[in-house]
């Protein structure tokens, strides 16, 4: 017991405490509680956010009728990272939000990552250690299928067991809200999972025409990137902005489905052999033709040097051989129904003539700073000035030419600094995620608009299914009624955005979305009953007990 | 000859807190939960092996003790390593952010001081009186506030409602000057400093204040001074000796004050969005950037351990009792 306060104390301090420590208490926490005794305290981890911090005041609140009583731990993302998902250490239940990458667009992301078995493991993402073996048959199935009409098929039904088994609350798809100068600046392009102003989508900034004389964008954010070598991070702020430049073989329109973009088409020749076609008359922005040869070059390159940050490609990429004048054919080690939105849509047209000539002594072609980057895409690097901006120039020899001139991407670590140069015009578009009020504050200013984009990202609560009483289905169901999404969205979001059917696929993408399924129905009696039928009951404080033996 | 054994003590002393000052950030930061390869992506997602081999590239893979040796003998040859996440020398990473604080502090640190020490003797010098009171307090209020809600309230005033400084930030991203005196050099750079300057002035300026007050307290009732007064000194002559005596433990404070400049004021910087090391070794600690962290760290320890050092020998120095001690 004193050990326990003293590491409570150290906690509270911010000091960590050596791993074996921390097995201890999670252990005591672990404990199987004596049937028919008082579930004990439920240990909740969440990030200090604004609307986790809210959620739980609200969920503590609904489910204190069921009498049980929460154990709230806050700490930053990357305390999360390190415990939850690299040492596999949740407490009965934590909170998070997914934010929408376009590579979780394809459904395999939220679906294998967040609740496959072989995911249960440090570092995965199925911290809640779901294991299911009809779910993992179906989403392996789904992985490997690459005929669309049945994949759907699958995909629709590897939903039905995450909702019947219930390993996290999904709750809601929060809405994309940016912001811009329509004074300044019109043809937006709100994107799915994109909105109007993250690079993930390039398709966004296309429109983009300017109708004053200042002829380049100021957007502002809250990142930074790290480095101009697009083969070092796998970080998706820092990629999606460096993909500005390096064109991706694909990308996604403006309604969020597949393109060309690097190249003029792809075939699916087969499941393991595919057929790209290079966008003929493309250029680098040295001037430099691209051809065949860079296309091949870049995936020997990636499969020889298997940049951690490009994993998937070499996963995926068996070889790649020029079978015509634009043709390269790319074998593939095993079927990846994602392939073209994951692979072809990540990987991007590396020039040759640049990378097989760095000098020597690079432990690997990452480390190069890559100072001035060339690339084939719809922007030119133009400067970086670390903590101050990354300027882009308009690259006219790209296919589809940008209307304006650049666009000059500033970090801005603070949401209000940012929503006040977007009032003063000292930004023309403020590119992160607004909260309704301060949107509603935006809109009051006669040359501002606000646009909300709906997206895959998430919030869930997930469950430790190796924790009692989680390990019961009986309890999760009844958290599932006892939590009241539309509520819990309005409350903190303003009801902004999606309510979840309760599955990993939000019901907006309806190309993947389960129309047949939804979630228990919010009601406290509902609740109540599943509990008296898993065999819980109530002591005479109405304190919940464990079911009797 | 006494002296320079002292300095010789001294300069060893410095020695050793320097080298156990390396070994406790080298194993503070690795303390942390988390792995460098984890933190890189913010979810954690990069596959096992993949994150294997980058641990095999920076080196992690082996026994911290060789990981000890190889940073404390690159260290000793001045080099700082990589930085994980930048992949860049820490020294690049590290010289344009430490060359951003700089420009805000100096003038921070210097204002400070000089409006410290010039407050502090005139208050002194009226003890007891309605100014003084007055004075000492209005000094006080904004030290006692925290740094960002000061930021906060000029940003408000200045920036927000007059609009007559920029919101952030170290100069505007393309600047295009309308007249002849945004045209006059550092024209946007000074203006992006005026608010940021005041809050971190404001903000310290009560300590050299009211040490120089009470030093000069003291002062006033010394020999000298009486004598001065007998010999028929103005008053403007005698204040002048008085401030002048009084100045050495501001001077030895203000040693404490420009290591924790290097360190940058992080609040000051997320508040004005200015670009300076203080936010670089949050976010270094954040991505457990380790060999960032460390220098960045080392760096803050180093300069006041030297300043220190420095004033020691000074009192040294002056004071031949003090090197006996």
């Amino acid at each position: 017991m004193r050990r326990r306060a003293v590491l409570q104390f150290l906690a509270a301090l911010g000091v960590t405490v050596p791993a074996g420590m921390v097995d201890a208490v999670l252990g005591a926490a672990a404990a199987q509680p004596a049937p028919g005794s008082p579930v004990p305290r439920l240990g909740v981890f969440t990030p200090t956010w604004p609307d986790m911090v809210e959620l739980w005041r609200q969920l503590s609140r609904d489910w204190a009728p069921l009498g049980i009583e929460l154990d709230i731990q806050q700490g930053t993302l990357d305390t999360f990272v390190a415990q939850v998902v690299a040492e596999q250490k949740l407490p009965h239940m934590g909170s998070m939000s997914w934010g929408g990458a376009p590579d979780r667009l394809d459904p395999d992301y939220f679906i294998s990552e967040m609740f496959h078995s072989r995911r249960d493991i440090k570092g995965g993402l199925n911290f809640g250690h779901y294991h299911s073996a009809e779910f993992d048959r179906l989403a392996d199935a789904q992985r490997a299928e690459t005929d669309v009409p049945k994949r759907q098929q699958l995909v629709r039904e590897v939903q039905r067991p995450i909702v019947e088994d219930s390993p996290a609350l999904i709750l809601f798809h929060r809405d994309i809200i940016h912001a811009y100068n329509k004074a300044r600046f019109s043809g937006v392009t709100p994107i799915f999972g994109n909105g109007i102003g993250f690079p993930y989508m390039p398709m966004a900034y296309m429109g983009l025409t300017p109708l004053t004389p200042r002829k380049f964008i100021k957007i502002t954010t809250i990142y930074d990137i790290a480095s101009l070598n697009p083969f070092l991070t796998p970080e998706i702020y820092n990629s999606t902005t460096l993909r500005l430049m390096y064109a991706t073989f694909v990308t996604r329109d403006a309604k969020a489905d597949l393109m060309p973009w690097a190249l003029e088409s792809w075939s699916i020749v087969d499941p393991k052999t595919v057929d790209i076609v290079l966008r003929p008359g493309s250029k680098f922005h040295d001037g430099k033709p691209a051809t065949v040869d860079d296309v091949k070059f870049t995936f020997d390159f990636i499969n020889k040097w298997k940049f951690p940050a490009l994993s998937r490609v070499s996963d995926a990429v068996e070889s790649a051989e020029i079978t015509g004048d634009h043709t390269v054919r790319l074998k593939l080690r095993t079927v990846y129904a994602p392939f073209v939105a994951n692979v072809l849509g990540y990987a991007f047209l590396a020039p040759k003539h640049i990378w097989e000539n760095l000098p020597s002594g690079l432990a690997t072609p990452a480390d190069w700073p890559n100072d001035h980057p060339v690339g084939s895409g719809p922007w030119r690097y133009g400067e970086w000035k670390k903590g101050e901006f990354i300027q882009f120039a308009a690259n006219p020899d790209f296919f589809i030419k940008p209307k304006l001139e650049g666009m000059v991407v500033m970090p801005v670590p603070q949401m209000e600094s940012m929503v006040g140069m977007l009032e003063r015009g000292d930004s023309d578009m403020l590119a992160w995620n607004l909260d309704m009020t301060l949107g509603a504050r935006i809109s009051k200013s006669a040359d501002l608009e606000v646009v909300r984009t709906p997206t895959h990202g998430q919030h869930e609560v997930r469950l430790n299914l190796a924790m009692p009483p989680c390990d019961n289905k009986a309890f999760r169901i009844a958290l599932q009624h006892a939590t009241d999404r539309k509520k819990l969205l309005d409350i903190i979001f303003s009801g902004a955005g999606t309510v979840s059917q309760g599955a990993p696929i939000t019901p907006a993408l309806t190309q993947w979305a389960n129309p047949d399924i939804q979630a228990p129905a919010p009601s406290i009696d509902q609740a109540r009953a599943a509990l008296k039928d898993g065999g819980f009951s109530w002591n005479g404080e109405g304190r919940l007990l464990m079911p009797a033996a | 000859m006494a002296f320079w054994r002292y300095a010789g003590r001294r300069g060893l002393h410095t020695a050793v807190t320097l080298l156990l000052l390396v070994g406790f950030m080298f194993v503070l930061f690795r303390m942390i939960p988390g792995d460098p390869t984890t933190m890189m992506l913010g979810t954690g997602e990069l596959p096992a092996e993949a994150q294997q081999r980058l641990r095999v590239l920076w080196g992690l893979d082996r026994p911290l003790w060789q990981q000890f040796i190889a940073y404390a003998l690159n260290l000793l040859q001045g080099n700082l390593g990589m930085s994980f996440y930048f992949r860049r020398p820490v020294s690049e990473v590290i010289a344009p952010m430490l060359a951003n604080t700089v420009l805000l502090m100096a003038p921070v640190v210097i204002l400070a001081i000089v409006i410290g020490v010039a407050g502090g003797s005139w208050l002194g010098w009226r003890r007891g009186g309605r100014a003084e009171e007055i004075g000492a307090v209005l000094a006080l209020i904004p030290r006692a506030l925290p740094v960002f809600w000061t930021g906060i309230v000029l940003l408000a005033l200045f920036a927000y409602q007059f609009r007559w400084f920029p919101i952030g930030g170290i100069r505007e991203a393309f600047f295009f000057p309308e007249n002849w005196w945004q045209r006059l050099p550092f024209f946007d750079i000074t203006r992006h400093l005026v608010l940021p300057v005041a809050t971190g002035v404001l903000a310290s300026v009560a300590d050299p204040l009211m040490i120089q007050r009470t030093a000069l307290l003291e002062v006033r009732h010394e020999d000298f001074m009486v004598l001065a007064r007998a010999r028929g000194l103005s008053g403007r002559a005698q204040r002048r000796l008085a401030r002048r005596n009084a100045i050495l433990p501001v001077l030895t404070y203000s040693a404490i004050m420009v290591g924790f400049a290097f360190g940058g004021q992080v609040l000051l910087e997320v508040v004005f969005n200015w670009p300076g090391i203080g936010r670089l070794m949050v976010d270094s600690v954040t991505q457990r950037d380790y060999p960032v962290a460390q220098a960045a760290f080392l760096m803050m320890a180093a300069v006041v351990v030297f300043l220190n050092l420095l004033v020691d020998l000074a009192y040294g120095w002056l004071d031949p009792r003090i090197r006996g001690g």
